[in-house]
């Protein structure tokens, strides 16, 4: 049972750490606009060399439209593939890809897994023993699980190995880089080690799933810890889940605001709507920088301020 | 001499930092390899005395070093007071959330590197690596401003905070053209040149501390007088006329420049650079708008007639203020649309990072030149011999206009149908590369400056100028099209610089004299390469 309950509170901390990320963000003043082009949900053929419609005569006469099929067409492979580290930097890719997508396998295995249980506990006619569904559920399992921790293993050390050898990459790592590189490795490593020795068919993860959904009471549960690197699997997958959203690792999901709400945030300002009430409230801020130019003296809103002449140089 | 390996490097005294050794820059082909081996002047000791020179070979600020112990402590703790402001919604509503996404989620992969032209011009110094001074910055305020930050200092890169490490940070902030390449190549999206912005902001918003070019002799002027150049709205009337005379003296097109026409279509806004260094550009705008029908107006009004926004490039607050006055303006004119001339800085200024700060009526429209100049020249408002542009021609985009805008194809399309022998730069578009006068640098020239850029900072664009005209007779006259007031200085600079005229035969201009000079109707050319016209009257 133990291991149950260190599974429900990592999961806790991870939503809540990231339910606060999420918060903070949608929470955060509208900034000013700072868009960087290609902006990826341009329409027609402007996205394809990263035209905007400023380039439009009257463009504030036009509807403002964004093309989600464009957006998907760049941000699918961007995120599945890592698409602009294959472009920009190749060296980097080749183990920086195999390391992300044996995560994300990992993250499908778990979805499938869930999936599994869903299936079981609801006793879904169709997913009978030997049925095609189950089969096909189950060679699922066993394909994303393996060639995720295939990938993730060899990812891992590719990037710890880069991290050590490339000055320009072991110049900028801390102690808390390569903690980072060494926590992930000890999952992947554990639940391969755990696969390869007695489970091939991921029955421990699939009987753990059903344990998680029902606190460990459903007939026949697996008993985690049947062995030592599947212990290790479960204790460090779960930590890993709480870990991952207070570090700079939060980027795998964080990465969905630096791109919708600041690179390619071009939505205009139009009289009357609601981007211009968000402003006209940021203007009654009262800041309180110290240079003689600014004038602040926290009773001054950015509006006065913005509305006056300097009398100071300095 | 210190060799910085790493950001924590920045705290270790030394009297300088990094320093570019004879043959360190990127070579130049011929007939430029006489330039391969010449190094930054040094720096005049009586010119710095006094002052902080301890980061490079240059200085771009000039910052007095403290007199005293508490001096220095007095300016750590303004540091600290100004870097807690940068994450206060109070002071940094503009730029909090890209701020705070850029600090916490770089993974410090370097990508960022290859892409920054500084960097690899430099001979890839460490110090002009886009994240070397982003991760000063992040270091600094994990320790100071994140709970349990001195232990987190340990685990995550420890950095001492001293007056070198602030006074070189400060300098390091204007080692960077702002061109932002490398926020377009990072996969996650972190923006390193953003976090260079937000050091300048600090610095001068807490501190006071800023180049002279860009704040006392740049916005400040501008706010006082009317212009960064100085001229008051007197003297720009003055010289506008001089304009006005020396066109019809140029091309035999007598052309009259309105001035504060209420209810005009468009109120044109020129750099005011312009009209003291590149007459013919504000020259050619009147004619074109003359010729094609255009109800249009420059304003006269202190500030109205120059479009620059210095603080852009280091003080929000400055930068509201630029931006506030020239909305006021059109407003009080009750013009359709604002134009912007061929200034880039001034496009993104007033159009795009303006925008979320002008509500009401101050919401004026904004619209690129660009784009009017697009919809004159290929909706046969105007007509055309483009065998009067038969020369080589380049296009040099400028960052704010196309990295930061999305405006690339206009200037495009006016080029393929007035100059046959248009080119493109590698890369150009989103991907091109700075003049190397970004953010100010090309308007900054004290102490020794102008020399680092020519040799550091505008060398990338160096090359793709003569890369773009390789295989081009050494006698044949090229002109690089710059449209924008600053890449038209820093390429003016690095023209001379590099004694391209004599060698290569370089020369460059904006866009509309492209225009003017393919126009069916001038008696006589704009454009001249040094004593000869381009085409024969």
């Amino acid at each position: 049972m133990g291991f149950y309950v260190l599974s429900y509170l990592c999961v806790a901390v991870f939503i809540l750490a990231t339910g606060y990320r999420v918060y903070r963000q949608i929470t955060l003043p509208v900034h000013v606009r700072w868009e960087i082009y290609p902006v990826q949900h341009e329409t027609g053929a402007k996205v394809a060399y990263g035209g905007s419609y400023l380039e439009e005569l009257n463009w504030w006469e036009k509807k403002y439209e964004s093309s989600l099929f464009n957006e998907l067409k760049y941000m699918v492979p961007e995120i599945l593939f890592i698409r602009g580290l294959w472009k920009e930097n190749r060296s980097l890719w080749r183990v920086s890809f195999p390391f992300h997508f044996g995560l994300y396998l990992m993250i499908a295995t778990f979805g499938l897994l869930l999936l599994h249980a869903c299936f079981i506990l609801w006793r879904f006619p169709a997913f009978a023993e030997g049925g095609a569904i189950r089969s096909l559920l189950d060679g699922l399992i066993v394909f994303a699980g393996w060639i995720g921790l295939i990938l993730g293993n060899i990812g891992v050390l590719g990037v710890l190995y880069k991290r050590l050898t490339d000055p320009e990459l072991r110049d900028y790592s801390s102690f808390a880089d390569y903690f980072n590189i060494g926590f992930i490795f000890l999952f992947f490593l554990s639940a391969f080690v755990a696969c390869l020795l007695g489970d091939p068919f991921l029955e421990g993860a699939k009987a753990y799933t059903i344990g998680l959904l029902t606190g460990g009471h459903f007939p026949n549960p697996y008993v985690p810890g049947q062995s030592v690197p599947g212990r290790v699997a479960i204790v460090s997958a779960s930590l890993l889940t709480a870990y991952i959203p207070l570090t700079h690792m939060s980027h795998m999901y964080m990465k969905y605001f630096l791109y919708h709400d600041v690179k390619w945030d071009d939505a205009p300002n139009r009289r009357g709507g609601s981007l211009e009430a968000a402003i006209l409230k940021n203007l009654d801020l009262k800041p309180t920088w110290k240079a003689k130019h600014v004038e602040a003296d926290g009773r001054k809103s950015w509006r006065d301020i913005a509305s006056s002449a300097p009398k100071e140089m300095k | 001499m210190n060799k910085p390996r790493k950001p924590s490097d920045i705290a270790k005294p030394s009297p300088c930092l990094c320093h570019i050794e004879s043959g360190e820059l990127s070579p130049l082909p011929p007939p430029y390899e006489d330039f391969n081996q010449v190094t930054i002047p040094t720096l005049n000791p009586d010119k710095v005395k006094g002052i902080e020179t301890s980061l490079d070979d240059t200085v771009a600020i000039g910052i007095p070093k403290p007199a005293s112990r508490e001096e220095e402590e007095a300016l750590v703790r303004q540091f600290l007071s100004g870097l807690r402001k940068l994450f206060e919604k109070e002071n940094n509503w503009t730029f909090l959330q890209p701020l705070l996404l850029s600090m916490e989620h770089c993974a410090k992969c370097q990508t960022c590197s290859n892409a920054c032209p500084v960097y690899e011009m430099s001979g890839r110094k460490e110090i002009y690596r886009p994240i070397f001074r982003a991760e000063v910055l992040r270091r600094i305020y994990r320790k100071y401003f994140k709970p349990g930050g001195k232990i987190i200092a340990k685990l995550t890169g420890d950095i001492d905070l001293n007056w070198t490490t602030i006074a070189r940070l400060a300098e390091l902030s204007y080692r960077c053209t702002l061109c932002r390449r490398c926020a377009t190549v990072c996969p996650i999206g972190v923006d390193n040149g953003l976090i260079t912005h937000e050091i300048r902001k600090l610095f001068s918003q807490e501190m006071g501390i800023a180049p002279k070019e860009l704040h006392e002799k740049g916005s400040v002027q501008h706010l006082r007088v009317g212009s960064s150049t100085g001229m008051n709205p007197l003297a720009v009337k003055d010289s506008v006329e001089f304009i006005q005379e020396e066109m019809e003296e140029i091309t035999g097109y007598k052309v009259e420049i309105p001035w504060d026409v209420e209810g005009a279509d468009i109120l044109l806004l020129h750099n005011a650079g312009e009209i003291l260094s590149w007459p013919e550009n504000v020259g050619a705008f009147a004619i074109i708008f003359q010729a094609a029908g255009i109800s249009w107006t420059l304003s006269s009004e202190a500030a109205g007639y120059d479009a620059v926004n210095y603080g852009l490039w280091y003080d929000d607050v400055q930068f509201s203020r630029v931006a506030i006055k020239h909305a006021d303006i059109a407003r009080k004119l009750k013009v359709k649309k604002i134009l912007i001339g061929e200034c880039g800085h001034a496009h993104k200024a007033l159009t795009v990072t303006a925008d979320r700060l002008l509500t009401g009526d101050l919401n004026v429209p904004r619209e690129s030149a660009m784009v009017t100049l697009e919809d004159i020249v290929l909706n046969g408002k105007l007509h055309f011999d483009p065998h009067r542009n038969n020369f080589p021609v380049t296009l040099h985009d400028p960052c704010n206009v196309v990295r930061s805008m999305g405006i690339v194809e206009p200037q495009r399309r006016i080029l393929r149908k007035i100059a046959p022998g248009f080119r493109e730069m590698t890369p150009h578009g989103v991907e091109n590369y700075c003049c190397g006068g970004g953010s100010g640098f090309a308007i900054m020239s004290g102490y020794n400056f102008a020399e680092w850029r020519n040799l550091v900072s505008s060398r990338k664009k160096f090359l793709q100028i003569l890369n773009a005209f390789q295989g081009e007779p050494q006698e044949t006259p090229k002109y690089v099209c710059a449209p924008c007031s600053n890449c038209k200085g820093a390429i003016r600079d690095i023209i001379n610089y590099y004694h391209a005229e004599e060698r290569s035969r370089l020369y460059y201009g904006g866009l509309v004299e492209l225009i003017v000079n393919a126009m069916a109707d001038m008696k006589k050319p704009i454009i001249r390469f040094g004593e000869e016209p381009s085409w024969k009257s």
